[in-house]
């Protein structure tokens, strides 16, 4: 009971801080509600047993993107623009995405049991995996995150190269 | 059966998220929304297999990417607004 | 000689060969071409010499579909050797004399091409063993011939009397290929030897049909009425084309053509019978025609197609041998009429009979050569004409009195208008320039060459009968007694005539001058041609390009780009440039993409 009760207290944290970054005006309570959302994908992961992931989830997401985010904001002076991003509601929009998400749960209905489970895995056996079988790929994110580091910095430019 | 529901109501909402808003930081937040929620789907489909340590490892380098494709993300937002863009009626470069 | 008679097929790989390499190199062979091309002939002399007795014969597969075969070859018998002799013979004169009147011209070596083309084609067409080669020797001629009347092409009425030509003769080739599908049809095959071989068993209709549409073809090629209207304006052409084509070799592949499936006309009294009145037609009207022209190559125009009526005469009466034999004097005498007027021609710088006189003292050689062509035309003993004339007047007097009669006053209006050119020309007053000179060597052996046959050939007779096959009938003396003096009074008449200078108005009372003048204008069959066929075909051809073409059919494709375009514009107007329309329309297509494949696999 409690499980499920704190299964439900993450999914409501999860989709309000969602909704509020969809729906906002004001670009900081847009943040806080993208650290609440990324805040919660990291409860989840623990509840399902995945700690490792619900660690680097953290680390990289709460405390990476998101700072970056900050940095993006408050460097070029937007948060002080005060309420400076529209919204609009555009029903076409809220067909597609309504009917994409209808068709995911359509297609995928199956490969799912029909109550979340913990299951969880261990530190060991992941890394065993991941230096494993999953060597090629764990190498190949390496490299994207290399190419995403020298890409980021050709696309700002040399002004700001410091 | 309820996580596969959560993973595509996150999704849907993001992808609302990104055809909607008019800023362009915005539309990169409503980005990582939706990847979000897709990493969610998988973690939860990991979840659901015999052998999950495999699945974790699957979703850590899927985190890892979609971290950097955020990274780049917000070089390209930077360098729109050093050039006066800021919303996404002003970028018109694929324009047939 | 063994040897040449075994390979006779290269009567025609050779001058092939030869028109090929002087085609292509038209501007590398010079004065060299006109001896390169002369191997032709020659070589067609050679075989057809020695396969008089029996030639050889061959044959490949060309086409085959399913149990039907075509195939492609030769068959040399006596026929065929004579018309290698007469094409070889004729073909070298004519090359030869060509080297002086063509000398300085600009096309002097694609001249030489094409004669040496026609040479190979018109062997191949004499040669050939079944009726697939023998058409393609026919229209290949056809097309040699519009190359060389329309040779100045710059000319525009050589390029439209080129056109003419080909029209007409497509009309009679049309016909025959309508023959040749019937006999097809009839027997299975187009080999010579397999379908008259089977005439007997053929059904009457079947034979009439194709024995018609063959002679139809004939009646093109050899230019009788009502398809003769192309051989005068053919005259536009050099005056050596004139002789070896129009004259001696190609106008009588007609004749030739009847005379190789003789057997089908044999069977077939109604295609004889219809020969029989187009050739006296034709040899009465061109003989009027000819007497009120003026320029001298018009006259020897209908000359040759009142001949070939004799000769198709003789074909409607049965004696085919007798036509053969006339055939092969009449390439003699008139070869050397065409070239000794182009002589003329050559030497006065005119071809207006009015315009010239006297060129007699001036051109000796010449003259004489045109008298003794002129006497062998009129049929004067001992001259070969007389001797095949007077066989074929008494064939068709034989077998149809009507049409002898008609065939002596041809033979009158003959001797005038011989008598009338002549006078013009060579006796009397200057009446041109004056300047007039005698042609060179290379233009005047061959006119004795020529003129040496047309003596001789009247005692080849029996021979050319013997080898065709047949009996020669001995002269009956009374009838060539009087078919000299018919000729001789015309021939009165004619000189008569010519007093005047050639003007029409002359010596005529008014109501014969405007049957005259109606006669010179070949009757109106042009204007009637003109009129009733040609200028509907161009308004329908204009209408087609007009409305049909322009308005229909290029709306119909106009409007297939422009609906193009249209769709394609509507497609770009999603691309806006707004990546957030992009992103919806991806999402889209995500969806219905995988509704499509849970539907596939449910």
């Amino acid at each position: 009971m409690s499980v499920t009760l704190l299964w439900w207290a993450l999914a409501a944290l999860t989709v309000a801080g969602a909704v509020a970054v969809i729906a906002t005006r004001e670009m900081m309570r847009m943040l806080l509600g993208l650290g609440a959302f990324l805040l919660g994908l990291a409860g989840f992961y623990a509840w399902y047993g995945f700690e490792l992931l619900a660690v680097a989830e953290l680390f990289v997401y709460v405390g990476g993107v998101l700072v970056l985010f900050l940095f993006a904001i408050t460097s070029m002076g937007r948060d002080r623009e005060g309420r400076s991003m529209e919204r609009r509601l555009d029903l076409g929009a809220l067909g597609i995405s309504a009917g994409m998400g209808l068709v995911l749960l359509v297609a995928l209905q199956s490969t799912l049991p029909a109550a979340p489970t913990a299951v969880g895995a261990s530190v060991e056996d992941t890394a065993a995996a991941l230096l494993g079988p999953l060597l090629p790929y764990f190498e190949l994110a390496g490299v994207v995150l290399l190419v995403a580091l020298v890409a980021a910095l050709a696309i700002i430019g040399r002004e700001d190269a410091r | 059966m309820t996580s596969l529901a959560l993973a595509c109501v996150l999704m849907s909402v993001g992808l609302y998220g990104l055809l909607t808003r008019r800023d362009i930081i915005a539309v990169l937040a409503s980005i990582e929304v939706m990847l979000g929620g897709a990493q969610l789907l998988l973690a939860a489909y990991s979840a659901s297999v015999t052998l999950a340590s495999p699945a974790q490892g699957v979703t850590l380098i899927v985190l890892a990417t979609i971290a950097a494709e955020a990274a780049v993300g917000l070089a390209l937002l930077v360098a729109l607004v050093h050039r006066g863009r800021t919303r996404t009626d002003q970028i018109e470069e694929v324009r047939g | 000689m063994n040897v040449l008679r075994e390979m006779a097929y290269l009567v025609v790989g050779v001058p092939l060969l030869i028109a090929v390499v002087l085609g292509l190199g038209v501007r590398v062979w010079g004065r060299a071409a006109a001896w390169i091309a002369l191997l032709g002939p020659l070589l067609a002399v050679a075989v057809g010499a020695s396969s008089l007795e029996g030639g050889a014969s061959g044959s490949v597969r060309w086409l085959a579909a399913g149990d039907s075969v075509l195939t492609l070859g030769y068959h040399v018998d006596g026929l065929s050797a004579i018309m290698l002799l007469v094409v070889g013979v004729v073909a070298a004169c004519v090359i030869v004399f060509s080297i002086g009147y063509m000398h300085g011209d600009r096309g002097y070596v694609r001249y030489f091409a094409i004669l040496s083309l026609f040479t190979a084609a018109m062997s191949g067409l004499v040669i050939a063993g079944d009726l697939v080669g023998l058409f393609i020797g026919w229209e290949l001629v056809g097309a040699c011939s519009f190359l060389l009347i329309g040779f100045w092409y710059e000319k525009p009425a050589a390029a439209e009397a080129a056109r003419k030509a080909f029209m007409v003769t497509r009309v009679g080739d049309a016909a025959m290929l309508v023959g040749l599908a019937v006999l097809w049809r009839a027997t299975g095959t187009l080999e010579l030897s397999a379908i008259l071989g089977s005439v007997g068993s053929l059904a009457p209709a079947v034979v009439t049909t194709a024995a018609v549409c063959l002679l139809l073809g004939a009646v093109g090629k050899s230019a009788q009425f009502p398809l003769h209207i192309w051989l005068p304006d053919a005259m536009e052409g050099p005056t050596p084309v004139s002789a070896l084509i129009h004259a001696a070799t190609m106008v009588a592949a007609g004749v030739f053509l009847v005379a190789r499936t003789w057997p089908l006309f044999e069977a077939s009294p109604e295609a004889r019978m219809v020969a029989l009145v187009l050739g006296t037609i034709t040899a009465l009207g061109a003989a009027t025609i000819a007497l009120q022209q003026t320029d001298i190559k018009k006259v020897l125009a209908y000359s040759t197609i009142s001949q070939l009526g004799f000769m198709f005469a003789a074909l409607g009466v049965g004696a085919w041998p007798v036509a053969i034999f006339h055939l092969v004097t009449h390439a003699a005498f008139k070869a050397l009429l065409f070239l000794t007027s182009g002589s003329v021609i050559h030497g006065s710088g005119t071809q207006d009979l009015r315009e010239m006189g006297g060129l007699r003292s001036k051109m000796p050689l010449t003259a004489v050569a045109w008298i003794i062509g002129g006497l062998a035309l009129a049929g004067i003993p001992p001259l070969a004409g007389f001797f095949s004339k007077d066989e074929v007047v008494g064939s068709v007097l034989a077998a149809a009195p009507w049409a002898g009669v008609a065939l002596l006053a041809a033979s009158l209006l003959t001797g005038a208008y011989v008598a009338r050119a002549t006078r013009l020309a060579f006796f009397g007053p200057v009446r041109g320039t004056g300047e007039a000179h005698e042609s060179p060597w290379t233009m005047t052996v061959p006119m004795a060459v020529l003129a040496v046959a047309a003596i001789g050939l009247g005692f080849a007779g029996p021979s050319i009968a013997a080898v065709l096959g047949a009996e020669s009938e001995p002269l009956s003396l009374g009838l060539a007694a009087l078919a000299v003096g018919l000729a001789g009074a015309g021939a009165l008449g004619g000189w008569l005539l010519a007093a005047g200078g050639g003007a029409y108005e002359n010596g005529f009372p008014p109501a014969l001058t405007r049957v005259w003048g109606a006669a010179r204008d070949g009757y109106g069959f042009d204007a009637l041609v003109n009129g009733a066929i040609v200028r509907p075909m161009a308004a329908l051809a204009r209408f087609t390009d007009s409305v049909v073409d322009r308005q229909g059919i290029d709306r119909v494709a106009e409007g297939f780009a422009g609906l193009a375009r249209g769709v394609g514009e509507m497609f770009a107007r999603t691309m806006t440039g707004d990546g957030q329309t992009y992103s919806a329309l991806l999402a889209a297509g995500a969806i219905i993409l995988l509704c499509i494949t849970m539907w596939l696999v449910r």
